[in-house]
């Protein structure tokens, strides 16, 4: 890849993401935050869905907490109790379980979803996009632990210190990757493009998760005056 | 003592005919939009049968209400880990083949096409993928008058602990018109399983209502409810549910059901209760106790002392005077002739059921079995005791016969008053009756006037909150509101 487009995709599109990412959050949020929810099929068709949906979601779940302290944990905090080679040792490991449990898990949603009349006829093209790309990057996320393991453990410590660099805005922190596989390359932008369009997508409905009914009363009385306003 | 006031419901099955006037005025009303083409808020079923959804009263199947354990109440579904481990996939959740597909038929076919060969048969087409079903199996009173086989019907709940053989034999076979709609429940599980805390009890009135811009569609509620009366809109993929009519009730008004009630079988009245006592009251250990604990919880609205503490702790005054004059208060707790629906869920719920007299089996009228003295015997009626007891008082027999036997004697008063013109006090023996309840209860159950049977109280607003700060205050939002930063982060992750 020439150094331009390099520059363009790895440098500067994960800025232009982010800030895509986190205007379209907060003013999701801020201006039309009541049709934030969950947009379960569950009960039109159980067909699959307790199967893919909780092998989907766990999967994922566990997926980006991997990706998340793995790129963005400095070598010198990991050091103290792991080295380099460990951690790629531990990465491969954790992102092949997971990562196969999602990756079946979408599988079998988008199946469902195309096979049965009734979830085929009350989907959206968003519902189907999604699904798509979804599947689409966590493809390219199963091809590329086969690259990573097979790859030297210096190959590996890149790609966290380019996430690193860039959330250090560093100008030069494209060039980090600019040798990696393709494989790598097509998942962080794709990954990329989830983010810019996650905003205006259900799958806003992460920032609704009820977290506060662990810590809410189970009864819940409202004077007449109640407006969630 | 914290009390609060409940507005509740009195059904006399007594006088259900089955017509469902109820359901569709309600339909009519609430339900008849895209989503929820499937959904009655208010459906009449006939029992024995598996109802709508079907089997909803089989728990270990929808996992509803609440259970004890260690002598604590706990939602049958879990412990709220429990919940939000599934939250992902209920695993409880009835789905739309448990209730039944919607369906239309393509009329417009009739006066569209050519000749037909054969007679025109317009076919039905499934509301949900717009395509044509080739076959009916199931709609919303599928088991209407006891259609169906008797195996499939008697598959119910409240067979339990019955010889239910014989009932399947024609001569034996007894039915009821059960309807049901929201039960409003002083202890309500949907309350307690909803994840984004969208449900909620008015205080006021006590109608539970679904908050359309908090629910973010986790539907835990649907089982939750062990009546099964909070629906998922497939559409807008968020629950609803019954909302006892409340922009009438707050206008003293009854709700559609009840109003359009061409049996005149709905009563609404207000009643008074320790809110401080649900707990321990949801949660004696045996379920036969259950129904004596739920009326140890009214409070008496004559006696001073209450009347003083509920003004003290805002009744409003027109509540406590409704409270007074309630048909509600007067069936469930001075006449003891209404029952709550499956006690045994533990959930309190608020709309009874005084249960249905029935004709006494042939072989007590050829004088082969015992009339109780001048009443026939309510053991030798019809509709098995057992079979009420299962539905009203989770298994317990002796309220129900004692109700139906205060009804019969108040027939049976009434009957020599009206036709001999004689006051016979003989036929109360032993129920505890006096002439004066007596010919009350006549007025209330038999004439049913309708300003007894709707003592309801307009609701105070100006109580509720100074509207005035609110006056000019907020524009055109698009339905979002114009809260401040800190509320809109509130709703974040299920309102921290």
């Amino acid at each position: 890849m020439n150094h331009f487009f390099n520059n363009l995709f790895f440098t500067y599109l994960p800025h232009i993401a982010m800030t895509l990412f986190w205007f379209g959050v907060i003013t999701r949020i801020v201006k039309t935050r009541r049709s934030i929810q969950a947009e379960s099929s569950q009960f039109l068709k159980k067909g699959g869905q307790r199967v893919g949906g909780n092998l989907f979601h766990y999967g994922i779940i566990l997926v980006f907490i991997g990706h998340f302290t793995g790129l963005f944990t400095p070598p010198d905090l990991y050091h103290i109790v792991m080295s380099t080679g460990t951690k790629k040792v531990l990465a491969v490991a954790m992102g092949s379980v997971f990562g196969t449990a999602a990756l079946t898990g979408i599988i079998i949603l988008l199946y469902r979803r195309i096979s049965f009349t009734r979830l085929r006829k009350n989907s959206t093209p968003q519902d189907l996009l999604l699904l798509l790309l979804l599947l689409v990057e966590m493809g390219l996320g199963m091809i590329s632990i086969f690259t990573t393991a097979g790859a030297s453990v210096e190959n590996y410590a890149a790609l966290g210190e380019w996430a690193q660099k860039i959330v250090t805005f560093q100008p030069n922190a494209g060039d980090v990757i600019a040798g990696h596989s393709l494989t790598y390359k097509l998942h962080i932008i794709i990954g990329l493009f989830i983010f810019m369009i996650f905003p205006y997508t259900k799958l806003m409905h992460m920032w609704v998760a009820p977290l506060a009914y662990f810590v809410r009363s189970s009864r819940q009385l409202i004077r007449r005056g109640f407006r969630s306003v | 003592m914290k009390i609060q006031a409940q507005i509740g419901m009195v059904l006399n099955l007594d006088k259900c005919i089955g017509c469902h006037t109820c359901s569709v005025t309600c339909k009519n009303v609430w339900t008849t939009r895209k989503g929820v083409e499937y959904v009655w808020f208010n459906n009449v079923e006939t029992k024995p049968g598996s109802g709508y959804p079907s089997h909803w009263e089989d728990q270990d199947k929808y996992k509803g209400g609440w259970q004890l354990d260690a002598s604590r109440l706990k939602l049958r579904m879990g412990t709220k880990a429990g919940i939000m481990k599934n939250i992902f996939s209920n695993p409880y959740l009835p789905i739309i083949d448990d209730y039944y597909e919607p369906f239309t038929f393509n009329y417009s076919v009739l006066h569209s096409s050519a000749r037909f060969a054969t007679p025109p048969s317009a076919r039905p087409h499934s509301m949900i993928t717009g395509e044509p079903m080739e076959k009916i199996v199931k709609g919303p009173n599928w088991e209407d008058d006891l259609g169906g086989s008797f195996s499939e019907r008697s598959k119910e709940k409240n067979f339990d602990n019955m010889e239910k053989e014989i009932y399947g034999k024609f001569e034996n076979a007894f039915m009821v018109y059960l309807p049901r709609l929201c039960e409003h429940c002083l202890n309500a599980s949907c309350v307690a399983s909803c994840p984004s805390g969208a449900i909620y009890k008015r205080e006021d009135d006590g109608i539970v209502l679904i908050d359309q811009t908090r629910c973010r569609g986790w539907r835990q509620c649907i089982s939750a409810c062990p009546y099964k009366k909070i629906y998922f809109n497939w559409k807008t993929k968020r629950s609803e549910k019954c909302t006892f009519c409340y922009p009438k009730v707050e206008n003293g008004e009854p709700t559609i059901c009840s109003e359009t009630c061409v049996g005149r079988i709905r009563y609404i009245g207000v009643l008074l209760y320790d809110a401080d006592k649900i707990a321990a009251h949801a949660s004696v250990e045996a379920p036969e106790d259950l129904y004596k604990s739920h009326l140890d919880l009214f409070l008496d609205p004559n006696d001073p002392e209450i009347i003083e503490q509920a003004r003290i702790q805002g009744i409003a005054d027109n509540f406590i005077k409704a409270a007074q004059n309630s048909p509600i208060y007067k069936m469930a707790v001075e006449w003891k002739v209404a029952f709550p629906l499956h006690p045994e869920y533990r959930t309190l719920p608020m709309v009874w059921y005084i249960p249905p007299l029935s004709p006494i089996q042939e072989q007590a009228q050829s004088g082969k079995l015992g009339m109780n003295g001048m009443i026939p015997d309510v053991d030798d009626m019809r509709i098995p005791l057992k079979y009420l007891a299962n539905m009203f008082t989770a298994g317990e027999v002796k309220p129900v016969r004692d109700a139906l036997e205060r009804m019969l004697a108040m027939r049976a008063y009434m009957r020599d008053k009206t036709i001999d013109n004689k006051i016979n006090t003989q036929v109360l023996a032993g129920t505890g009756l006096t002439p004066e309840i007596t010919e009350e209860m006549y007025r209330y159950m038999a004439i049913a006037d309708y300003e007894d049977r709707y003592v309801i109280p307009v609701s105070h607003r100006e109580y509720a909150f100074d509207a005035f700060g609110d006056k000019s205050n907020c524009g055109f939002t698009d339905g979002e509101g114009c809260g401040s930063m800190e509320v809109r982060l509130k709703e974040l992750f299920g309102g921290m």
